[in-house]
C-alpha cells in the first residue's frame, strides 16, 4: 500500500542515556553553547555603541533595526554566515569586519520567507570587505535556488579600498552580484530593493535590476560620488545632488518610488512582499499540522559525547529533530551504518540520511562487527538510491553528517568503493531537489563530499559547535606524513631518543595545526560553513529552511505521496 | 459511512457505541485484554480482536496492537471512547498515517489543548472568561511568587501536563507556595514528563459545570447546554446532572455563545466537554476542554434527545452536524449515578470480584430510566481497569422528579457478590444540600457514608 508510514523512533531522555553522561554531555555543551552565544553578540554588534549613535544621529536605522522591522511580529530572524571574517583584521589600522558588513537572513514577511540582503551601516558605512561579495552572492544563491523572494536593503559607501585588489577582480568578485541579480530576474524570483543611504559604485549597481526599488529622502545611488566629480567643490554639489530621489525618481527613473524615511520604507517592502503569492507550504503539508518532536530537541544539547571519538545513537538526534517523533525507515535491513528515512519538520516531508555511529555487523563475515560512522559498500549504495528516491520524488533532502570518511584498505578497493563513491557523488551532483547538510560532529575526507558537503552545493549547511572539517583528524595527517618513521602499529621505530623525542614533537605540531583548523569558527570565517547553530536550535533552523524549500511552486517537482517512487524501495527491499 | 470501526476501548463505553454503529448499519470490532476475554459486551460485536495481556500498557494503550488490530479487521475508523488512548495526540497522528479516521478532534487540537497552559491562554484570547492566575507555565519560583502576591493567596499550582486532577497544588502562604511548588514541579516530571506549571487563584466552594459541545468540519458549531458535576470524591465525579441549578438560562446563553465562539476560534472538529469552574458569585471560569466523549455524556442526550455518539461517527465522516444551535432545546432534566464496585464504607476502597447477581431497574416511578453497563450476573471484575460497573441515568420532567425517581431507581437496584456505590448515591440524593441544589465540590467530603 502507497501508505507513509511514520513510527514511533527514539526513547525518554533516562532510556536514551545515563542521566551522569548526559548532564556531563550537557555541560561541556553549555560552554560551548554560551561562547556561540556570545560571539553572536559580538558580531551582531558591529563597529559597537558610537557608530550607532552615528547612525541614528542621521536619523537613519540601523541595519538589525530595519531587519527586526521588516520580519512580521513574533517571528524570529535567522540569519546565515554571521561568523564570515570572524577575527580577522584588514588594511594598516587592522580593522575587523564583523559579518563582513553585511546581514543575510532567512525572515518571514507578511507569511512569506524572504532573504534579507542588508549591509550594515555599524561596519565602515556598509562597505565591502573581503568575501563581503561572496557572502551576497551565497545568500542570492539560496534564494535561486529555493526560488524565494529577496529584499536588497542597500546602504553602502561601496568596495574598503585598500583591499580592494581582493574583492574585485575574481570570479566571486562584487560584479558578480549583479549577475546573480540578473540570474534571478531570469529565473522569476521577486527581488524587491530598498535604497537607503550611500550607495556608490558597487552599492549603486545592487539594487537596480531589483523589480521594485524604492528610495528614502537620504539616499543616493551614484557610479561616483562627489568627490570624484571635477568641480564638485567649488559648485557645492553633493552626492545626494548628483543620484538622490529628485535624479532617479524622477528624471533618470532608475528608482520607482520616493519615501521620507527608513521606517517608511520598510513597511512599503512589505506591503510589496504581501503583493506576491502565498506559501504552498500549508497545501504540501497534505493535511498535516507542524508538531513538536515527543523528545525535546532542547535534549540534543546532552546527546553528543563530550569526547568526539565516542559513539551516540543518531536514532535519537533525530527522535528530537522530526515532528512527533515519528521516522519512516526506508532500506533499514541493509547498510546498518547509515540510517535513511522520512520524517516530518514542521508538517513537511523531508529525507534525512544520517550516519549511525554504533558497531555494525559486518553483512558478509559472520561475528564480524565495523565501526560506524564510515561508508561501506551498502551503506553507499543505499544512500545512492534514497537519495535518488528523493530527488525523484521531490522530497527535500537533509543530510545528517558524522563522517570519518570512505572505507580503506584491501577490501574497500577489491569492492570498488572509488566506483560506489563516484556514483553516489554523480547522484548528488545532479539532484534538483533542495538538499540541506548539517555536520552534526565530524566531517571528513571523501565522505564529507559524497554525502552533500558544501562543494556539493547544499542549498545551505549548518554546522554546530562541536563540528570538525577536514580531509582527516589530526592524529591521522600526522601519521601520514611522518609514515616513513612509523611502524605497522604508528609507533616510532627509532631507538634514538633524541630523534624520538624529535618526531614526536614534530606528530604533535601538525595534529595541533590541524586540530586548530578544525575550529567551526575558522571554517564559517572562511564560508565553508553558512552558519553554526547551537544543537538545541537545529530544529528551528530546519523548520525554517524545509518550510522555505516548499514555499515557491512551479519550479520544481513535487509528488504526492501516493505516487512516490519511495514505495518501490519498499517493495524490493521486501517490505 | 463508514464500513466498519473499531473501538478502541472497553466495558460500557465500548458496548455504548457498539450500539450506536448497529443502529447506524456499520460493523463494529470490539478489542479486549486478556483480563477481558469473557466480558459479556464482545459478543454484540461483528469481530473481536485480543490486543494483549491484562495491564492497560500492554492491550488499551498498546498503540501497535490496536493498529494492527484494526489493519487486520480492515476498520476504516478508530473509537477511541473515553480514557486510554482518547486524547493522545500521538494515537490520532498514528492513525491518520495510517489512514483510519480518528473519531476525534485533530492531533494540533488534541495537543492544542492537552497543554492546560496553551489551552488557558488560548480560550482567554477566544474570549472566555478565566481565573485570575499565571500567562503562562511559570518560569521559576520567583515568578510564582510574585504572581501569587498579584492575586492574592490561596492560589493553585496546577500541571500545565496534567488533568483529572493530578498534579494540583493549593498554596495558602508563602512557605506553602514555595515548598508546593518544587514538589508539583517534580511531581509533574515524573507522572507527565513535562515539569511546567502555571497558576490559578483558588476559589472556595466552587462548582464543576461543563459545556457540551459538537463541532463538524464545515464550521458549523453547536452548544447542548452544560451538566454539573460538583459531586465528587477526590476529583473523581459520583453524579452528574443537566441542566445545572446553578446556571441560569441567560448565562447558558452567554456562555453557551462564548464556548462556540472559542470552539470555532482552535477549529475544533467532533464532540468535545469545556470545562468551568463556577464561583459563589456565580461567575464562570474557563478551566479546560476534553477533547474526548465524557463518562457523564448520557445526562445530556437524555434532556436534548440527542445521540452524541451518532453525531461523533456522522461528523468524523466529514458530514455536516444533523442540527442547528435553534433546534437544540432542553427538556426536562437529567440524573447519573455512577455504580462503581468500591465500598463507601470503607473509604470507597475497590471491591472487584465475582458479580452474583447484576439487575438493574428496568423503569421507576415518574421518570424515564437509562442503563449503560457492560456487566451481567456471574462476571468477574477484573482489578486492571477502573471500577465503574454501570451509569444509571433517570429523566424526568423536572429536578425534583428526577432526584425522586432515581432514589426509586436505586432502591430497585440489585447487586449481589460486591459492594457498590449504590448506597452513597442513595444518601446523596437524599441530602439536604444536594435536594436544594446548592451544593458544590466539597460537600461531598462533609457526608459520612
Amino acid at each position: 500500500m502507497a501508505k507513509v508510514i511514520l513510527r514511533p523512533i527514539g526513547s525518554r531522555l533516562e532510556e536514551a542515556l545515563p542521566s551522569a553522561d548526559y548532564e556531563a554531555n550537557r555541560e561541556r555543551m553549555g560552554q560551548l553553547n554560551t561562547q556561540l552565544a556570545s560571539r553572536l553578540e559580538e558580531v551582531k554588534a558591529g563597529w559597537g555603541p558610537t557608530y550607532v549613535e552615528r547612525v541614528h544621529a542621521k536619523q537613519k536605522l540601523t541595519t538589525w533595526e530595519r531587519v527586526e522591522a521588516l520580519k512580521d511580529p513574533g517571528t524570529r530572524v535567522f540569519p546565515v554566515n554571521t561568523f564570515c571574517n570572524y577575527g580577522l583584521k584588514f588594511g594598516d589600522d587592522e580593522r575587523t569586519s564583523p559579518s563582513a558588513g553585511v546581514v543575510t537572513a532567512f525572515a518571514k514577511v507578511e507569511g512569506r520567507w524572504i532573504i534579507v540582503i542588508a549591509n550594515d551601516n555599524t561596519v565602515a558605512s556598509g562597505s565591502w570587505w573581503p568575501r563581503t561579495p561572496e557572502k551576497i552572492e551565497r545568500a542570492q544563491e539560496m534564494a535561486l535556488r529555493l526560488r524565494i523572494p529577496v529584499v536588497y536593503l542597500v546602504d553602502s559607501s561601496g568596495l574598503f579600498l585598500p583591499e580592494q585588489a581582493t574583492t574585485f577582480p575574481g570570479k566571486t568578485g562584487a560584479g558578480h552580484i549583479f549577475k546573480m541579480n540578473a540570474l534571478l530576474s531570469a529565473n522569476h524570483v521577486p527581488q524587491i530593493a530598498g535604497v537607503m543611504g550611500d550607495c556608490i559604485a558597487g552599492g549603486g549597481y545592487m539594487p537596480l535590476i531589483s523589480d521594485k526599488v524604492l528610495m528614502t529622502e537620504q539616499a543616493y545611488m551614484v557610479i561616483a560620488g562627489a568627490a570624484l566629480v571635477k568641480g564638485a567643490k567649488s559648485s557645492k554639489i553633493t552626492s545626494l545632488d548628483i543620484g538622490g530621489p529628485d535624479i532617479h525618481v524622477h528624471v533618470s527613473n532608475c528608482a520607482d518610488e520616493r519615501v521620507p524615511d527608513d521606517a517608511t520604507l520598510i513597511k512599503k517592502v512589505r506591503q510589496e512582499v504581501a503583493r506576491l503569492p502565498s506559501t504552498a507550504a500549508d497545501y504540501y503539508r497534505f493535511g498535516a499540522d507542524s508538531a513538536e518532536p515527543r523528545f525535546p530537541a532542547t535534549e540534543l544539547d546532552g546527546l553528543f559525547p563530550a569526547d568526539y571519538r565516542v559513539v551516540y545513537d543518531v536514532r535519537q538526534v533525530i527522535a528530537r529533530l522530526v515532528d512527533n517523533s515519528l521516522f519512516g525507515e526506508v532500506f533499514a535491513h541493509t547498510g546498518e551504518e547509515m540510517v535513511t528515512g522520512i520524517g516530518r519538520i514542521g508538517g513537511l516531508y523531508v529525507g534525512i540520511i544520517a550516519n549511525n555511529q554504533q558497531l555494525n555487523t559486518h553483512p558478509r563475515e559472520k561475528g564480524r562487527a565495523r565501526p560506524g560512522g564510515i561508508l561501506y559498500q551498502e551503506g553507499i549504495a543505499k544512500i545512492s538510491a534514497f537519495s535518488r528516491a528523493c530527488n525523484d520524488d521531490g522530497i527535500p533532502i537533509l543530510w545528517l553528517q558524522d563522517i570519518s570518511g570512505f572505507d580503506i584498505g584491501m577490501e574497500a578497493e577489491k569492492e570498488g568503493l572509488l566506483g560506489y563513491g563516484s556514483n553516489l557523488i554523480y547522484t548528488n551532483s545532479t539532484n534538483q531537489v533542495p538538499m540541506l547538510t548539517v555536520l552534526l560532529r565530524k566531517a571528513s575526507g571523501a565522505g564529507y563530499y559524497a554525502m552533500s558537503g558544501m562543494p556539493y552545493d547544499p542549498v545551505v549547511q549548518l554546522s554546530t559547535p562541536i563540528t570538525r572539517q577536514a580531509v582527516m583528524e589530526g592524529r591521522t595527517l600526522a601519521i601520514g606524513a611522518f609514515n616513513t618513521k612509523l611502524d605497522d602499529n604508528f609507533q616510532i621505530v627509532s631507538k634514538d631518543p633524541a630523534e624520538r623525542t624529535k618526531i614526536e614533537a614534530g606528530m604533535k605540531a601538525v595534529e595541533d595545526r590541524i586540530t586548530k583548523d578544525m575550529d567551526p569558527y575558522k571554517a564559517a570565517c572562511q564560508m565553508d560553513t553558512d552558519e553554526i547553530v547551537a544543537m538545541h536550535d537545529l530544529r528551528a533552523y530546519l523548520e525554517v529552511l524545509v518550510e522555505a524549500c516548499y514555499q515557491s511552486i512551479g519550479y520544481r517537482r513535487i509528488k504526492n505521496p501516493r505516487i512516490w517512487s519511495m514505495h518501490d524501495l519498499d517493495v524490493l527491499s521486501g517490505k | 459511512m463508514f464500513k466498519k470501526i473499531l473501538i478502541a476501548n472497553r466495558g460500557e463505553i465500548a458496548l455504548r457505541v457498539i450500539r450506536a454503529c448497529r443502529e447506524m448499519g456499520i460493523q463494529s470490532v470490539a478489542v479486549f485484554s486478556e483480563a477481558d476475554a469473557s466480558s459479556p459486551h464482545l459478543d454484540l460485536a461483528d469481530e473481536k480482536v485480543c490486543i494483549g495481556g491484562p495491564k492497560s500498557e500492554e492491550s488499551y494503550l498498546n498503540m501497535s496492537a490496536l493498529l494492527q488490530a484494526a489493519e487486520q479487521t480492515e476498520a476504516k475508523a478508530i473509537h477511541p471512547g473515553y480514557g486510554f488512548l482518547s486524547e493522545n495526540a500521538l494515537f490520532a497522528e498514528l492513525c491518520s498515517q495510517l489512514k483510519f479516521t480518528f473519531i476525534g478532534p485533530s492531533p494540533r487540537v488534541i495537543r492544542l489543548m492537552g497543554d492546560k497552559a496553551t489551552a488557558r491562554k488560548t480560550m482567554k484570547a477566544a474570549g472566555l472568561p478565566t481565573i485570575p492566575g499565571s500567562e503562562d507555565v511559570l518560569a521559576n519560583e520567583e515568578e510564582a511568587l510574585a504572581y501569587a502576591k498579584k492575586i492574592g493567596f490561596p492560589v493553585l499550582l496546577k500541571a500545565t501536563a496534567g488533568g483529572g486532577g493530578k498534579g494540583i497544588r493549593i498554596c495558602r502562604d508563602e512557605p506553602s507556595l514555595l515548598t508546593n511548588y518544587r514538589q508539583a514541579s517534580l511531581e509533574a516530571l515524573k507522572a507527565f514528563g513535562n515539569p511546567g506549571l502555571y497558576m490559578e487563584k483558588f476559589i472556595e466552594g466552587g462548582r464543576h459545570i461543563e459545556f457540551q459541545f459538537m463541532a463538524d468540519a464545515f464550521g458549523n458549531v453547536c452548544h447542548l447546554g452544560e451538566r454539573e458535576c460538583s459531586v465528587q470524591r477526590n476529583h473523581q465525579k459520583l453524579i452528574e446532572e443537566s441542566p445545572s441549578c446553578a446556571v441560569s438560562p441567560a448565562q447558558r446563553h452567554d456562555i453557551g455563545e462564548k464556548v462556540r465562539a472559542g470552539v470555532k476560534a482552535i477549529g475544533y472538529v467532533g464532540a468535545g466537554t469545556m470545562e468551568f469552574l463556577r464561583d459563589r458569585d456565580c461567575n464562570l471560569y474557563f478551566m479546560e476542554v476534553n477533547t474526548r466523549l465524557q463518562v457523564e455524556h448520557p445526562v445530556t442526550e437524555m434532556v436534548t434527545g440527542l445521540d452524541l455518539v451518532k453525531e461523533q461517527i456522522r461528523v468524523a465522516a466529514n458530514q455536516a452536524l444533523s442540527f442547528t444551535q435553534d433546534q437544540v432545546r432542553l427538556s426536562g432534566h437529567a440524573i447519573e449515578c455512577r455504580v462503581n464496585a468500591e465500598d463507601p464504607s470503607l473509604g470507597f476502597k475497590p471491591s472487584p470480584g465475582l458479580v452474583e447477581r447484576f439487575e438493574p431497574p428496568a423503569e421507576a416511578k415518574g421518570v424515564r430510566v437509562r442503563v449503560d453497563s457492560h456487566v451481567k450476573g456471574g462476571y468477574r471484575i477484573p482489578v486492571y481497569y477502573d471500577s465503574m460497573i454501570c451509569k444509571l441515568i433517570v429523566h424526568g420532567p423536572d429536578r425534583e422528579a428526577a432526584r425522586k425517581g432515581m432514589l426509586d431507581a436505586l432502591s430497585k437496584f440489585k447487586v449481589d457478590g460486591i459492594k457498590t456505590t449504590i448506597p452513597a448515591h442513595q444518601i446523596i440524593l437524599q441530602d439536604k444540600a444536594f435536594a436544594d441544589g446548592v451544593y458544590d465540590t466539597g460537600t461531598l467530603a462533609k457526608m459520612t457514608f
